[in-house]
């Protein structure tokens, strides 16, 4: 894919590129739909309750019905909305989401952008999608609508302080911001998560909290808020929210895969095993991971969630730092 | 000269940035504002890129988008949903306004065609993070010390301010 983007520029390319982003959104709409019933299963079980079984077998078509409805549903505007912000809020919230995806290697051959600074444009167009959801809660010109879109915008800003100086371990380890070359440094030594597992708690926390679910849910708290930023849109601008957060869900899942867990790197030597499937099955673990601690965690208050964020995540960011820094020193001093 | 698509990429983040820079002085409303002024970072990351100063790209949004982020919050508390504040033009400063901008304008254009420019690039290899990164921490480390300390003050002058309006 990659030397595609130096070759000079021709139709056949173009089309190329085009079918190949097409395809990328078809494997992240068919993750959604089944992250979606995966997630309504594993909680139910947690629950004690069977989820949902009536649609197809085992309810497997339960989510691809919610979808159809959600596209054949009106899209109402409301009328003392701001027409044109509430229009693109939502797609101002998805496409970041979704471009992300451009940089995550997922194998040693499928990656689409070798970018050289890999984590720096995740953490970059991440802060972007915080804009759509504000807009979405303005522009609906509703009081929890504003509410919702303001405490989201207070958290994610808060926490996203915390998960790129989590990054900054992983960083100092690799000497470089490229995705590649930090699975490439693990390969060669141990998987970041065991001399950066600090890193990997604040980046667990943090990233839990810039999804906005819960136990992070403060924005969309239903018995607070009814929706949060959200509770004006229907049909499919309400699925454009609904994807954008499935959709980092795969994106956060992915980088932490690569940061962490050595991508697409087979542990014991099982290198029989193709790369592409080693890089899903820490994947999932990491998706199964975020389920878990919805179905099983109580939402946090307001005033512990800020304190939380600034008093303890940044200044044990910063340790993790420091200490990385200075045992880097001292292993290439001595 | 030839329509390559790095010229058409050009022209589109250009007429980004400065679109967004009109919208931003025209329209009435701090929301629609501060989206048109975030509209004409991205123009200028896009540019970062096209000069592959892709560090410098992303951390214009990373800084930027943030803040467009907290002045949008900033607007909503401070102004009202529905009333746009119109304020009166004046009828001369219009005129003057064309006037000092053609002069700044021709200032900058005589500036740039004086200069000579080197004619060849500068040998820019992939890895151009690390070469920003050495030359900030040793041939301008107190600059960007200084820096660090002007942002320090700033954020313990907020706090004193915000903690004096508490007390009151």
């Amino acid at each position: 894919m990659a030397e595609l983007l130096s070759q000079p520029f021709s139709w056949l390319n173009l089309i190329i590129m085009v079918s190949a982003g097409v395809v990328v959104l078809g494997v992240v709409l068919v993750f959604v739909m089944y992250a979606i019933y995966f997630e309504r299963k594993v909680i139910g079980w947690m629950q004690l309750r069977n989820g949902p079984n009536r649609v197809g077998p085992w309810g497997l078509f339960q989510t691809v019905a919610d979808v159809l409805k959600l596209m054949i549903k009106e899209d109402i505007v409301p009328a003392k909305a701001d027409r044109f912000l509430f229009l693109i809020a939502p797609i101002i919230a998805y496409t970041p989401a979704f471009a992300i995806i451009a940089v995550i290697p997922f194998s040693e051959n499928v990656f689409f952008a070798d970018v050289n600074v890999g984590i720096l444009y995740y953490g970059a167009l991440s802060s972007i999608s915080i804009t759509g959801i504000l807009l979405g809660g303005w522009a609906s010109n509703n009081k929890y609508a504003i509410m919702g879109g303001m405490r989201s915008v207070a958290q994610m800003v808060s926490y996203e302080v915390p998960l790129i100086m989590s990054f900054l371990g992983v960083v100092l380890l690799t000497g470089s911001l490229n995705m590649k070359d930090i699975v490439a440094a693990q390969q060669d030594g141990m998987w970041f998560i065991i001399p950066q597992f600090l890193g990997f708690v604040i980046f667990l926390i943090a990233g839990n909290a810039e999804l906005n679910r819960t136990p992070f849910d403060l924005p969309e708290a239903e018995n607070e808020l009814v929706a949060g930023y959200f509770v004006e849109y229907s049909g499919f601008r309400f699925a454009f929210f609904m994807l954008s957060e499935y959709v980092y869900i795969f994106a956060l899942s992915s980088v932490m895969t690569v940061m962490f867990l050595g991508g697409w790197d087979a542990p014991f030597g099982l290198t029989f095993i193709p790369g592409g499937v080693w890089f899903a099955l820490k994947f999932l673990l990491l998706v199964f991971y975020l389920f878990w601690a919805r179905a099983t965690f109580p939402r946090v208050k307001t005033q512990q969630l800020m304190g939380f964020a600034w008093k303890v995540l940044i200044p044990l960011a910063l340790f993790n730092v420091m200490i990385t820094a200075l045992f880097k020193t001292i292993s290439q001093a001595g | 000269m030839t329509l390559t698509g790095q010229y058409v990429a050009f022209f589109l983040f250009a007429l980004m940035a400065i679109t967004g820079g009109v919208f931003m002085i025209n329209l009435n409303k701090v929301i629609h504002m501060v989206l048109s002024i975030g509209l004409s970072f991205f123009g200028v990351a896009g540019l970062f890129v096209i000069l592959h100063a892709e560090y410098l790209a992303f951390v214009q949004v990373l800084i930027y988008a943030g803040a467009i982020t907290i002045m949008m919050a900033m607007g909503t508390m401070m102004t009202h949903h529905a009333t746009a504040e119109v304020l009166p033009r004046r009828k001369w400063h219009t005129f003057l306004a064309i006037i000092s901008a053609i002069t700044i304008g021709g200032f900058f254009l005589y500036g740039i065609y004086k200069i000579t420019w080197p004619s060849e690039m500068a040998e820019l290899n992939d890895n151009n993070v690390m070469a920003i990164g050495e030359k900030i921490f040793t041939n301008y480390v107190i600059p960007f010390e200084l820096a660090s300390i002007l942002l320090l003050v700033a954020l313990v002058g907020a706090i004193v301010l915000a903690k004096k309006e508490g007390d009151e």
